[in-house]
């Protein structure tokens, strides 16, 4: 059973357009002109229970859009959602109680009040039953590491203190999807890492369902199992983030240190043209080459007989140079569709 | 409905953590009083009565007056004006709750305290300086606060429903300022209604506003009797539920209206 159903989603939002300079101040007072932005323009979008989805593409892909209009913030123009059985901007009520969101610009917490009064307001509001809100606040407290600041009000908190006590406030009446419009923006690591670690957990006790918008490509890979690209507002990639890495993230660079210098290095792999090398200092050596065709150790097993290796390390590709390819358009995702654990849905 | 107890108990925490911008904006209000007060006793002097009100009708009419406005005052109206402008309303869109329902809780909240301030400052104002007439019965005193509890209530649908055109202008001080004037004037804030010409006091007497002010003071000053003033009650809750379903109906269209940008 599906979770989360969007077919055909759009949003066009109106924009006025102004000409320049005063004469265009003033000639919009009596005409106005708009254009059409098309911030989300036609997703199909399906997410099961309990999955966790990585939902990234540039600025103003429209990502938040979507965001919005599944969690019932924004009316569609067209297209149709279903929530847990509930169209979120008609069922506003119903749909809210099953939801939690935590968009990382904005806080829900009371500006004024301490944070512990914020989540007692909503323990009322979301008619959360005393012992379950006793038990979901001193877990939290203990995970995101609350006690310091759980009396401060939030317009006292730290940006990464206030994340963490959105995300309490977001999940502290169980909710079945959880919506995190940018989490981690801004934030230090080790808050981060307590972030991740407490909605990887809440995902894995709870099965609570996941969308997460990110520009941080460390969260993708820390919670998501599932990548979908949007660019444009359509979808250009729908499938597992595994595959995607399999797919495309085939390069993979050996760094060397060498003890003593060599001679010639370019006569080591002379004879395989996929292997590229750069010199990166007298003594050090980058090495490129596909996974697929050449194992990393059979380049080690080489360097060895040849030279006099002190230290060395392999990169592999992170998501994030994947990605940037995607959105510069440099790769082609039908190459994913083909592959075949990658299933790529066109949008 | 605890929700909604809840929510008003935080909005009156709310409105004591700025304890010191509530003072203030209340002093202010309370400077402006003095200033019709002595703008007033100017125009009375040497005069025993003016449009049926004697000079110490008139001050019992100023200390209404300004009982009836310090409560939603601006700064509980620009709450609300500020949940549309700065985007917030899609974090309450977020939650549970019914808009119009959770914004009228936290003005009560918010009410609760202006109200004490302000109940407090008069009592001081009126046995110190003023000495004001009391409503001469009880009964007289009960419809007082009804009428003053219903005011609230008016001046709230007033409010929102205004609060409620910022979505459209998506500006909120015009709007706030435009209201406040209007308010003002046909509320009987400004002038007594007994100073309008006739065409204006029919027009006032027609339209919500005189419910915020000149009902309350009419009952308090005991320029109606018993059956006019229960008759001028039951006008402002005519006023309270018309603008209670204005409001909801603006919401449902406004709620339409919603272009929070994203990326």
């Amino acid at each position: 059973m599906s979770l989360i159903e969007a077919k055909g989603l759009r949003k066009v939002f109106r924009q006025a357009v102004k000409e320049p300079g005063l004469r265009g101040a003033v000639k919009h007072l009596f005409t106005q002109r708009y254009v059409d932005k098309h911030a989300v323009d036609g997703i199909d979008l399906t997410i099961r229970e309990g999955e966790t989805v990585a939902y990234v593409g540039p600025n103003g892909a429209g990502k938040s859009t979507t965001i919005k209009m599944l969690s019932g913030v924004l009316v569609p123009t067209s297209g149709e959602i279903r929530v847990d059985g509930f169209v979120p901007h008609k069922q506003r009520m119903e749909n809210a109680v099953r939801i939690g969101a935590v968009f990382g610009q904005r806080t829900q917490l009371w500006w004024d009040i301490p944070v512990r009064e914020s989540l007692n307001l909503l323990k009322d509001i979301y008619q959360v039953p005393e012992d379950a809100f006793r038990r979901n606040l001193d877990a939290f407290v203990e995970l995101l590491g609350m006690e310091e600041f759980i009396h401060l009000s939030a317009r006292k908190l730290s940006l990464g203190q206030r994340m963490r006590a959105d995300l309490a406030a977001a999940l502290l009446h169980d909710p079945k999807i959880v919506y995190l419009d940018e989490p981690t923006i801004g934030l230090d690591v080790s808050v981060k890492q307590k972030i991740r670690s407490f909605i990887k957990q809440m995902n894995r006790d709870k099965g609570t369902t996941l969308l997460l918008t990110t520009h941080d490509l460390g969260d993708i890979e820390d919670l998501c199992e599932r990548l979908v690209i949007i660019d444009h507002g359509r979808i250009i990639y729908d499938g597992s983030l595994q595959a995607v890495k399999d797919a495309f993230a085939r390069e993979r660079t050996i760094h060397l240190q060498l003890g003593s210098e060599l001679e010639d290095p370019s006569l080591l792999f002379s004879d395989l043209p996929e292997v590229g090398m750069d010199r990166t200092g007298p003594d050090r050596l980058a090495i490129r080459f596909d996974r697929f065709r050449i194992t990393a150790s059979e380049i080690v097993k080489r360097i060895i007989t040849q030279a006099d290796v002190a230290d060395f390390h392999i990169d592999e590709p992170n998501i994030e140079s994947i990605i940037r390819r995607v959105y510069e358009g440099s790769l082609d995702l039908e190459l994913a569709a083909e592959s075949p654990v990658a299933a790529s849905r066109e949008a | 409905m605890k929700k909604y107890v809840s929510l008003a108990v935080c909005s009156m925490q709310n409105t004591l953590s700025y304890r010191l911008s509530f003072v203030l904006n209340f002093l202010g209000s309370f400077i402006a009083l003095l200033a019709t007060y002595f703008l007033w006793r100017a125009i009375y002097d040497g005069q025993s009565e003016l449009a049926g009100f004697d000079w110490n009708q008139m001050k019992s009419y100023l200390l209404v007056t300004f009982f009836a406005n310090s409560m939603l005052s601006y700064y509980s109206e620009s709450g609300i004006t500020n949940k549309v402008m700065d985007g917030t309303v899609a974090m309450d869109l977020l939650k549970p709750l019914n808009f119009q329902k959770a914004r009228l809780a936290e003005s009560l909240g918010s009410c609760v305290l202006e109200g004490l301030l302000s109940a407090l400052l008069i009592s001081v104002l009126a046995i110190a300086a003023f000495g004001i007439p009391m409503p001469v019965d009880g009964v007289s005193g009960i419809l007082f606060a009804i009428s003053m509890l219903s005011s609230i209530l008016v001046k709230f649908g007033i409010v929102y429903c205004t609060a409620l055109i910022c979505f459209y202008t998506t500006s909120g001080f015009g709007v706030i300022w435009a209201r406040m004037a209007v308010t003002n004037l046909l509320s009987g804030a400004l002038v007594p209604f007994a100073f309008f010409p006739d065409w204006l006091r029919n027009v006032a007497m027609a339209l919500p506003f005189q419910g915020i002010v000149n009902t309350p003071t009419t009952i308090f000053l005991g320029m109606s009797d018993t059956r006019e003033a229960i008759l001028l009650i039951a006008v402002q809750w005519f006023w309270i539920a018309a603008l209670w379903l204005l409001g909801r109906s603006m919401w449902g269209w406004a709620v339409r209206q919603i272009t929070i940008h994203g990326g």
